[in-house]
């Protein structure tokens, strides 16, 4: 692969016409891959980097079913939701583009190394940062504004109070762009950013459908619900699946809530596994992926 | 004139005698003592001088030399008090010869002339029992803890005058009579301590618990702060087999030399539990000193070596017990030669799933996810690859607290592991193996037979989960025991899929 970074001046033809209208807009950009089609629908994705399984399984069925739909995925390829909804994104036909907090070659957190090679294949990672410019703190609020500026509409995914999430929505909103929330419980601090924001009149997006029709684009139905859902399990692996969450949920809760002896459990537990239905997120506590 | 006291040395684990010899000859007052003796056996000088003095019992103005032989024994302690003070009035005539021979010495004595206790008491009798002593005198503080071995007279004392007294008269045979009812002989184990009955929830960490005794696998515990990790570590020596009378004896011995033996406590007859601090010194783990002296993994000999916190244990002192984990017993070298000592002890560790301890609770988890990550990578460490067993732990529930389901007891589950390592003892008799956490390479293949269907579990598992090969191994040998467990002699899928439950989830998270 060519590793040549693209700089594009504000100057230049190629420069995002949805970023000339920001009163910030950056001086240049440095682009590996390509930059996002200008005429094509764009979603910025965003949400907590410390996420649910929730919230995982979430921004990735989301923005998987937007990528279907030909729908461009722009996010910050941080850890929790922006790189589930690249992952999502990927598994469609759509490019799907990362605005970075660090230099465009420089490939952070290190644990995205799949998204870092991944993405600019077909879409692009963007930054207005020079090459080698490490990730600084400051850095990140201010890629928040390419996020929404490229985007036609922002969708939050799972967000806490105050969070940096929630800098994106007040920058799209500035930009005069729709703002989506995924509600969550209640109870979970997790779910108290979006939730305040549906209250405070973001649309609410119970479906990745939902969020097309109202960007006034038709939907059809995409395989399903992709490689998720899984028929004719047998009795004892599927009263086991049931009992298992988008919430982490623990050994010992199976345990009481199956009625099963704990080894059968985790033995259960391994053939979900192994099926791809499950995943262990943390020692003994399972979500459905 | 001349005279020999028999006393003893500890070296390691091993009492070694010691002749004390004194003698007593015209010339200039002095007091002098040699054979390879440390600073604080110089010390046995004052305290001697000092007690005869207050004793009454002054010292003529002569020339007095001690002499501790064999003299490349290094002596340490102030156990030769009492020996160097007798042969000093032996060799004044005080005392007749005859009356200290086949007699074994050892006792510190106080400035008033007072006999206080010293450590390693036990190995030293048993080892004038060896060398066909038929007494030992003993200070008063030791006399229960000397009185376990039979067939050797131990007499308890605490006042230098009276043991002077009944030396002269050569009455010491009428004295110690056992005080104590305890012996080796006739000890009952005690299975007392902490029950699993009390435990409430916790099927799954239960569960996993009885594997790893079943089949003396080292644990490791995550969960988060005050969901029971040590609750449940503290009953796993309730559940393994009661100890023999020789392990009895071992383990007193150990806890003898290191000077844990009290009077109202002197008899070890409970397997071990030790629970040293994370900030613990490497030596202090696994023994050391001029002399080395036991350290916890010897203590834990036995018994179980419960390491909370263990990501903040140091990676020097990680490094140095991995060793003597491996080879169940610890060899520490110094000028004099190595000294040995046992460490066959269950390693169980505990520690939270991340720093501020509640991961993956996203509501109450304050960490990010490097840092979480960070957290979980500290225990890839030296030790690693010898928990075989990781399991999570969560506080009950309040239907679990308050609720019906009868929890087992701990003898239920040391029924269970008795009779799994019944099975081992026999599928390894002669190999030099014991439990199947010791199956390694070969073996492995040998001993751990699978059905189709769990070679093609197997297969899908470390493929699928990239596994490594080590921990291939663990589950294997995890499968082995889960099988035992049920009684079957090939491991089949169920098992397989169960121990895949177990294993060590490093650094995949998030
Ligand atoms: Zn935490």
């Amino acid at each position: 692969m060519e590793e040549i970074l693209q700089r594009i001046s504000e100057s230049q033809q190629g420069y995002p016409r949805r970023l000339r209208s920001l009163p910030d807009m950056p001086a240049c950009l440095y682009v590996r891959g390509r930059l996002p089609k200008e005429e094509q629908l764009t979603i910025g994705m965003v949400g907590a980097r410390s996420c649910s399984g929730y919230g995982r399984h979430v921004a990735w069925e989301y923005a998987r079913v937007f990528s279907d739909h030909g729908v461009q995925v722009i996010s910050g390829m941080a850890l929790g939701i922006d790189g589930e909804s690249h992952r999502g994104a990927l598994q469609g036909p759509t490019p799907t583009f990362a605005v970075l907090g660090c230099g465009a070659d420089v490939c952070y957190p290190k644990s995205n190394r799949d998204l870092y090679e991944k993405i600019p294949l077909n879409g692009g990672l963007i930054s207005e940062y020079p090459p080698g410019a490490p990730p600084a703190g400051w850095h990140f609020p201010a890629r928040n504004r390419i996020i929404s500026g490229l985007s036609d509409a922002l969708l939050v995914i799972e967000a806490k109070k105050k969070s940096g999430s929630l800098i994106t929505v007040d920058c799209a909103l500035e930009q005069g762009k729709t703002v989506f929330a995924v509600p969550g419980r209640v109870t979970d601090t997790l779910s108290e950013g979006c939730n305040g924001l549906i209250s405070q009149g973001a649309v609410i997006a119970l479906s990745p459908e939902m969020v097309l029709n109202e960007l006034g684009m038709d939907t059809y139905s995409t395989k399903g619900s992709g490689k998720k859902k899984q028929i004719g399990l047998a009795r004892d692996l599927d009263l086991v699946y049931s009992c298992v969450d988008f919430q982490p949920t623990d050994h010992e809760t199976l345990i009481q809530k199956s009625g099963f002896p704990p080894g059968k459990v985790l033995s259960i537990l391994t053939e979900l596994q192994i099926m791809g239905l499950v995943e262990e997120i943390g020692k003994n506590h399972y979500i459905r992926s | 004139m001349f005279s020999s006291v028999c006393s003893a040395a500890i070296l390691g684990m091993e009492a070694v005698p010691v002749q004390v010899e004194a003698d007593v000859s015209d010339g200039l007052p002095m007091f002098s003592m040699v054979g390879y003796v440390n600073s604080q056996v110089k010390e046995t000088q004052d305290r001697v001088r000092t007690a005869f003095h207050n004793k009454k019992m002054g010292l003529p103005a002569k020339r007095i030399t001690v002499n501790l032989a064999p003299g490349d024994v290094r002596k340490e302690g102030t156990g030769y008090d009492l020996p160097v003070a007798l042969a000093i009035l032996t060799a004044l005539g005080r005392i007749p010869k005859r009356h200290l021979e086949g007699v074994m010495v050892v006792g510190e004595l106080g400035l008033d002339g007072k006999i206080k206790g010293v450590w390693g008491v036990l190995p030293i009798v048993h080892k004038a029992r060896g060398a066909g002593c038929h007494t030992c005198i003993v200070p008063k503080d030791n006399e229960a803890e000397g009185q376990l071995i039979e067939g050797i007279r131990v007499v308890g004392v605490d006042d230098l005058q009276r043991v002077v007294d009944l030396l002269a008269k050569g009455c010491l045979a009428q004295e110690g009579g056992r005080q104590s009812r305890l012996s080796f002989e006739h000890l009952e184990t005690d299975l007392g301590g902490p029950d699993l009955s009390d435990i409430r929830g916790q099927e799954g960490a239960v569960r996993a618990t009885l594997i790893a005794a079943a089949g003396m696998h080292d644990l490791l515990y995550i969960g988060s702060p005050g969901s029971g990790k040590s609750m449940l570590a503290q009953r796993i020596p309730g559940i393994l087999p009661p100890l023999t009378r020789e392990e009895c004896l071992e383990i007193t011995e150990i806890y003898s030399i290191a000077g844990l033996l009290t009077k109202e406590q002197p008899v070890i007859s409970r397997r071990p539990f030790r629970s040293p601090h994370h900030t613990i010194s490497p030596q202090a783990l696994a023994g050391g000193g001029r002399t080395p002296r036991p350290g916890e993994i010897t203590l834990a000999h036995r018994g179980v070596l419960f390491m909370d916190e263990f990501p903040e244990f140091s990676r020097r002192s990680l490094e140095i017990l991995r060793q003597p984990l491996e080879e169940r017993y610890i060899h520490i070298s110094r000028v004099q030669g190595i000294y040995t000592f046992p460490a066959d002890c269950m390693l169980v560790a505990a520690m939270n799933p991340c720093a501020c301890g509640y991961y993956p609770d996203l509501d109450r988890c304050r960490c990010t996810p490097a840092q979480v990550r960070r957290y979980l990578s500290k225990i890839s460490g030296p030790l690693l690859d010898r928990l075989d067993l990781c399991v999570e732990t969560r506080e009950p529930t309040y239907e679990q607290i308050t609720g019906g389901s009868s929890p087992v007891s701990s003898a239920q589950i040391r029924e269970r592991v008795m009779e799994v390592q019944k099975i081992q003892q026999e599928r390894y008799a002669g190999k030099g193996i014991r439990s199947n956490s010791q199956l390694d390479g070969k073996d492995l293949e040998e001993y751990c037979p699978m059905t189709r269907e769990a070679r093609r579990w197997m297969e899908r598992i470390y493929t699928g989960q990239r596994l490594s090969p080590r921990s291939y191994h663990r589950i294997l040998k995890v499968s082995r025991t889960i099988a035992d467990l049920e009684g079957e002699e090939l491991i089949t899928d169920v098992h397989i899929r169960e121990a895949f439950g177990y294993r060590i989830v490093e650094q995949k998270y998030l």
